[in-house]
């Protein structure tokens, strides 16, 4: 299975080269999102330039590129979150299992609930710890007992790793754990609906070292089952955490792969800068 | 970067030290010069507020003080007739009991049971007859009853009116204020707290008027006006900030409440004249109408202070509640709005109270009247503190003025009740985490 999805991400690599126009290509096997000729537009101003990419499903996906280089705006697309930005329009298409998210009749509160997402700065509601997690199956109709939604917050919270820390005071405010434990309750609150992909938006640049090994831990566990997309900062993150790497540069798509090649052979000069710390 | 590309500054260092020094004396100074100017502001607002406080209290106060005055009365069967007891003059024979103490008799033109009924309130009058129209068996008897002075006698006791003043000067003559001492010493007055001013509506006489009337009004047209402009507002404002799409048509809107908001009090008067009174027949004079019109003046602000509110909710808990698929509507109704609320309470609270101390637009539609009962319902005629204060200040009577101040402190404790009232229900919605 690894092999034939770098093989996959390779034969798109090669594809999207950033002189020749990208090739158009069906979704690849084992592609979860895929997406193709993503443009976008501030009003008049395009921040996105023809975007195609495949991210593989039961694999972390990390954005890197320096800043206003768009890779947050094409995270925000996967879940239509631009769609709450006035004047933001979107163009091509990006499919969740062959269905395209930008389709009318989808409703966006249904693609949310397949598409969890986890942004910059840590922002629990400013409720208990139990109802943060238990809000997205409770809006959902998830759960059909307490006991049951019960089950899903313990479950949830297991899984993002916060269990044993906040399982004595479920219902002291979630404002008050500290920015590491309050970024893996939203990772909870994401997981509790069970959606199929999670995207993070620079989930540890408003943490310390530590708080950010346990997000890159829990990371690498989701990964299991989930297809994760991270936007990130920093690359020793993105050499960490993820499989596949693609590198945004002004609005553009400039070279995706298999994050170790990215890292150690990169094909495009300003991939090859960027990675050595020339700019960004 | 090398060394070389950054200038010398060695040569410069001790020029930087003096430059900085000659130029903190003059920055210290307009520290100084702000802080002194600071705190002048607030010793001038303070000492105004406390100017006006005083002068009110001053004022004021004695209205919660009055005399009452205790007689027996012989009700005499030869002048109150058992059929036709309301034709009798209660007053005459309660003053013919206080002259009777005095030790004063009736002159054949009853001048001086005319100068005697002046110092009592007709109220001791009133008291009798009811009392006996209930019981026609006390004809014969001796009643006791209580009542208040007329309130120039009570003026007098206050030390308001002064012996030293010319006698035409004065509206009591010397036997009266005599009188006045004589019935004093024999115990027949007392002074004490005057709970009639709160458990009583307006009269034409001083001693009688309350104001239990008016804070009724005020309370039940307040009411009609929280009703009304605080949901309706807190909508509009949600609506506006939170779905509508941000064009044209939405900024006019918005230009329009904030120029609404400016917009003096009266001309709400004449809009509710022309529409409450005439078009749709509200009655007069009423809480309700009181109440519609204040809300409309109301509206504005409080939309104002809700899309303020809603503003000020961090953006990341949108995010957040999107980013788990709630739908638009239930971001605003589970998150945003609670997290406003706080900023809503407050605005509601001050449109409303700004609603209580209105007067000019209640002057326009008639609030302005002699009511003299305590309004059973919100369509039944009534008056409001404020426009009571506006009454009695116009009254000509010297002790009604007294009552105006004494009026004002009571808005100011009804205000000051609601503030505090507001303050405890913000803690309830407030999230302190």
């Amino acid at each position: 299975m690894p092999s034939s999805r770098d093989e996959a991400a390779t034969r798109e690599t090669a594809a999207i080269r950033i002189d020749a126009p990208p090739v158009q290509t069906t979704p690849l096997a084992g592609a979860k999102l895929s997406a193709r000729d993503v443009n976008v537009f501030y009003g008049d101003k395009q921040a996105l330039f023809d975007i195609s990419l495949d991210m593989p499903e039961r694999a972390v996906t990390s954005l890197i590129g320096p800043s206003g280089c768009g890779k947050s705006t094409f995270l925000r697309c996967i879940n239509r979150m631009n769609d709450t930005i006035a004047g933001c329009r979107v163009t091509g298409r990006i499919d969740l299992d062959g269905e395209d998210v930008n389709d009318k009749g989808l409703d966006p509160v249904l693609l949310r609930a397949r598409v969890g997402m986890v942004f910059q700065k840590p922002n629990p509601f400013p409720k208990s710890i139990f109802e943060n997690v238990a809000y997205g199956p409770r809006i959902h109709g998830i759960s059909s007992s307490k006991t049951e939604l019960e089950g899903i917050v313990e479950t949830s919270l297991k899984r993002a790793g916060l269990w044993n820390e906040v399982s004595e005071r479920l219902d002291q405010p979630g404002t008050g754990l500290s920015g590491g434990q309050q970024q893996r309750l939203v990772i909870a609150r994401a997981i509790a609906v069970n959606p199929e992909v999670i995207l993070m938006d620079e989930p540890c640049s408003a943490l310390d070292p530590i708080a950010t090994a346990k997000i890159e831990e829990l990371i690498d566990e989701l990964r299991t089952q989930y297809c994760i997309v991270i936007v990130t900062h920093s690359m020793a993150q993105a050499a960490r955490v993820s499989q596949k790497t693609a590198f945004f540069h002004l609005g553009k798509l400039v070279e995706a792969g298999p994050t170790d090649e990215i890292f150690t052979n990169p094909r495009d000069t300003r991939t090859q800068d960027y990675i050595t710390g020339r700019f960004g | 970067m090398t060394d070389a590309a950054i200038p010398p500054t060695a040569a410069g260092a001790k020029d930087l030290r003096s430059l900085v020094q000659s130029r903190l004396k003059a920055r210290q100074a307009q520290e100084a010069r702000f802080k002194f100017y600071g705190q002048l502001a607030i010793v001038l607002a303070l000492s105004f507020l406390v100017v006006l406080l005083g002068r009110i209290i001053h004022q004021g106060a004695s209205t919660f003080f009055d005399y009452r005055m205790s007689v027996a009365v012989y009700i005499d069967p030869a002048k109150v007739q058992r059929d036709d007891v309301a034709s009798a003059n209660f007053d005459l024979l309660v003053a013919e009991a206080v002259m009777v103490k005095l030790g004063e008799k009736d002159d054949e033109y009853g001048e001086t049971s005319a100068k005697a009924m002046e110092l009592l309130s007709n109220d001791l009058g009133f008291q009798l007859l009811s009392q006996v129209r209930d019981d026609p068996s006390l004809i014969g008897k001796t009643v006791t009853v209580t009542g208040p002075v007329r309130a120039d006698a009570a003026l007098y006791y206050k030390g308001q009116i002064k012996r030293s003043t010319p006698q035409g000067d004065r509206k009591l003559d010397d036997r009266q204020l005599a009188w006045l001492d004589r019935i004093k010493s024999m115990g027949m007055v007392s002074g004490g707290f005057n709970t009639q001013f709160l458990t009583r509506s307006d009269s034409t006489e001083p001693e009688q008027a309350g104001v239990l009337g008016a804070v009724v009004g005020s309370a039940m047209m307040l009411l009609v006006t929280a009703v009304l402009a605080v949901p309706i507002g807190m909508l509009a404002a949600t609506y506006l900030e939170e779905f509508a799409p941000k064009n044209r048509w939405t900024d006019i809107i918005e230009v329009n409440i904030n120029n609404l908001a400016a917009v003096p009090s009266i001309v709400y008067g004449l809009l509710g004249l022309a529409v409450f009174i005439n078009w749709l027949h509200v009655p007069r004079s009423s809480p309700l109408l009181g109440g519609l019109v204040l809300a409309l003046m109301a509206l504005p602000t409080v939309i104002i202070a809700t899309r303020a509110a809603l503003k000020a909710v961090p953006p990341s808990i949108r995010e957040a509640a999107l980013g788990v698929g709630a739908s638009k509507t239930q971001t605003v109704f589970h998150h945003v709005l609670p997290l406003a609320m706080p900023g809503v309470m407050t605005g509601a609270i001050l449109s409303l109270a700004h609603a209580l101390g209105e007067t000019a637009p209640l002057l326009m539609i008639g609030m302005v009247s002699f009511v003299p009962g305590v309004p059973q319902a919100v369509t039944e005629a009534a008056t409001v503190l404020p426009v009571q204060v506006f009454i009695w200040e116009n009254a000509s009577e010297r002790a009604f003025h007294e009552r105006t101040a004494g009026a004002i402190i009571v808005l100011l404790i009804f205000m000051i009740v609601m503030n505090l009232a507001a303050i405890l229900l913000r803690r309830r919605f407030e999230r302190r985490w």
